[in-house]
């Protein structure tokens, strides 16, 4: 089958399906467009430091393009180097596979003020993602709003001491920030009861082998649940009263936020409990790991979710489609897009009906300082040769750096 | 010889893994490639010889794709006797309690129904340095070796 196709997105979604689709028909053009010179999305700038095991998934895609033959475009961003129109126009099939990296705001009064943090822009500064802000100062005693496993990430990483961090590629700016942050308290706050938090009870696990923190539990009352609730209450309450060192991790649930207060800078979260009580929670920072949005950039994402033809099947309207968190929303992990990838594959090929005279690919021809999956070996060689002491890569956070290496032709290993 | 490469995947390194294998040893073997998910352990017939390649998933479980075999076995316990294996694991030592649990689990499932294993089981640590094809290859290599002995094939 012949056909060319174009995967906006080269995250997790965006790769599994080009894999998918390759795999089931050899001959088409398939290629993956990505807003950064890089590929691989939130595997890249999502995906903790300190979980390289989850990391490696980057080899599997790579294969896609090295041998699969699928066209890694980088520095493309749509929306404002090329549009969709312009995509649709040249391909048969165009796929938004573009994420979500928006952060959920709270929505209550005081959500902006100063040091209020969303956990979206804080992984991507602890990532070293080009576009992210300087990592903030968050002061002796954060907040973390929100009971997911990116919270959860937070948590780790803020509480890890130096040794903790060997083999990660935390980059020297964040491992410097870690270490100089002087946190004493750490306190985490879910809206749910604890049977409820969306906590993976294998990331609990790790928190249980952290050397330098001792952990309070708090509002865990025994309670009627399924046998997922009971397992994650088991390894919440089996983690309090761990006290190794100074640091102390104090989880709390059940409680609805209701304001920040301070006076520019926040200084307390205040929150509602099950008994419909004031509960104050005094703070430095506050950091929301709440979920993800569209952010207002390039895409009318919510527009092509509402207008869509038939959302549960991926399809947006005729030859355009949907993948991964921009289809479904800010939920699911990896491996539930490569499931999602191989029915879209499917859907995709049935309702493939090539034009021979779409340009396909040349249509990107005038677009400037594109990077290609050569340019990215060459970036990851360059990260990877000589990585500091106790860490296994140290990534280039420059746009202009990354796109000028990528363009350095023959110098890959 | 006549050999069949069966994975259990969840997000298809394992996958990739098996044919990578299918490739090195094609040319020298009859080698075919085949989900776990679509096979069933009355399918192991004791003329071919099986490389398992299994990951390990959620708190050191087999894997999605491996999951209704493992259970067959559980539940159907067949005469696997005249069966001859090898497995490779694809694990993570960030779980260490769990380290590369499932293939384990997979072995002991396949030895318990009278399934002969051969060679040593090797785990791949996605934590690790090492690619799991310069893994794999040399352990395959020694495990076809041991099979030809076994199924009584001239080399
Ligand atoms: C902090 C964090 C940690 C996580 N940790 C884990 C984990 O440990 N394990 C796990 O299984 N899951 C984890 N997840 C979830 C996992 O990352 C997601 O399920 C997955 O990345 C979603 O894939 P995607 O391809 O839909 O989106 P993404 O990975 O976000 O990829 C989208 C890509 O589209 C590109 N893009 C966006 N806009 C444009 C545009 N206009 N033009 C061109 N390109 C564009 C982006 O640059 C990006 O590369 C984590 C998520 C987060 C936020
Ligand atoms: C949610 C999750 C749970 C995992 N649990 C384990 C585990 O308990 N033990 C282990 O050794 N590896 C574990 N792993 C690591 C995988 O086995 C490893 O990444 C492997 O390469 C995946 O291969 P696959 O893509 O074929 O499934 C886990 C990975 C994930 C994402």
């Amino acid at each position: 089958m012949t056909g060319k196709i174009c995967i906006i997105g080269a995250g997790p979604s965006g790769c599994f399906l080009a894999q998918a689709l390759l795999k089931s028909a050899p001959g088409l053009e398939v290629d993956v467009i990505d807003a950064l010179p890089v590929p691989f999305g939130l595997v890249r700038y999502g995906v903790a430091a300190d979980h390289q095991g989850t990391k490696a998934i980057a080899r599997q895609f790579a294969r896609i393009f090295e041998r699969q033959g699928a066209r890694f475009l980088g520095n493309i961003c749509v929306g404002r180097d090329i549009t969709l129109t312009q995509l649709q126009a040249a391909y048969d099939v165009v796929v938004l596979a573009a994420g979500l990296s928006g952060d959920r705001r709270l929505g209550i009064s005081g959500d902006t003020l100063s040091g209020v943090y969303g956990a979206g822009s804080l992984t991507r500064a602890l990532n070293e993602h080009p576009d992210a802000p300087p990592l903030p100062v968050l002061g002796p005693r954060p907040l973390i709003i929100g009971n997911g496993n990116v919270a959860l990430d937070i948590l780790r990483l803020l509480a890890k001491t130096q040794a903790e961090l060997e083999g990660s590629d935390l980059g020297p700016g964040p491992s410097q920030w870690l270490a100089q942050n002087r946190i004493d308290h750490l306190t985490i706050v879910g809206r749910a009861a604890p049977e409820r938090a969306k906590f993976d009870t294998v990331m609990l696990k790790e928190l249980a082998k952290l050397s330098d923190v001792t952990i309070q539990m708090n509002d865990i009352a025994p309670s009627a649940t399924d046998a997922d609730g009971e397992k994650l209450l088991q390894s919440l309450t089996g983690l309090d009263g761990k006290s190794d060192g100074p640091r102390q991790l104090i989880f709390r649930f059940g409680l609805t936020p209701l304001a920040l207060t301070g006076d520019t800078h926040v200084r307390a979260a205040h929150f509602s409990n099950a008994a419909q009580q004031q509960v104050d929670i005094p703070c430095s920072s506050v950091i929301t790991a709440i979920g993800f949005e569209a952010q207002n950039d390039w895409l009318p994402r919510d527009a092509l979710i509402q207008s869509a033809a038939d959302l549960s099947s991926g399809r947006l309207g005729p030859r355009l489609y949907a993948a991964g968190w921009f289809r479904r929303g800010p939920r699911g992990t990896i491996p539930e897009h490569r499931t999602d990838a191989q029915i879209l594959a499917r859907t995709i090929l049935a309702d493939l009906d090539p034009d021979a005279g779409r340009a396909g690919r040349r249509a990107l021809g005038q677009i400037k300082q594109v990077t290609d999956f050569d340019g990215w070996l060459r970036i990851d060689a360059a990260e990877t040769q000589s990585p500091p002491t106790g860490r296994c890569r140290s990534k280039i956070s420059s746009r202009l750096r990354m796109v000028q290496i990528a363009q350095q032709e023959g110098t890959r290993q | 010889m006549k050999i069949t490469i069966l994975y259990g995947t969840e997000t298809g390194n394992a996958e990739m893994l098996a044919e990578d294998i299918q490739a090195e040893f094609e040319a020298a073997h009859d080698v075919n490639c085949q989900n776990l998910s679509e096979t069933s352990p009355d399918d192991l017939a004791p003329d071919r010889f099986y490389l398992l390649v299994c990951s390990t998933y959620g708190d050191g479980d087999l894997p999605a794709s491996a999951q209704p075999f493992g259970a067959a076995l559980t539940k159907a316990q067949p005469d696997l006797s005249q069966v001859h294996f090898a497995i490779f694991g694809l694990g993570d030592s960030e779980y260490d309690e769990t380290f590369n649990h499932g293939p384990q689990k997979l072995a002991t499932l396949m030895t318990a129904c009278g399934a002969i294993q051969l060679g040593p089981r090797i785990a791949h640590d996605a934590s690790g340095a090492d690619l799991a094809e310069d893994l794999a290859m040399p352990w395959a290599s020694a495990v076809i070796a041991l099979a030809q002995t076994a199924l009584g094939i001239p080399a």
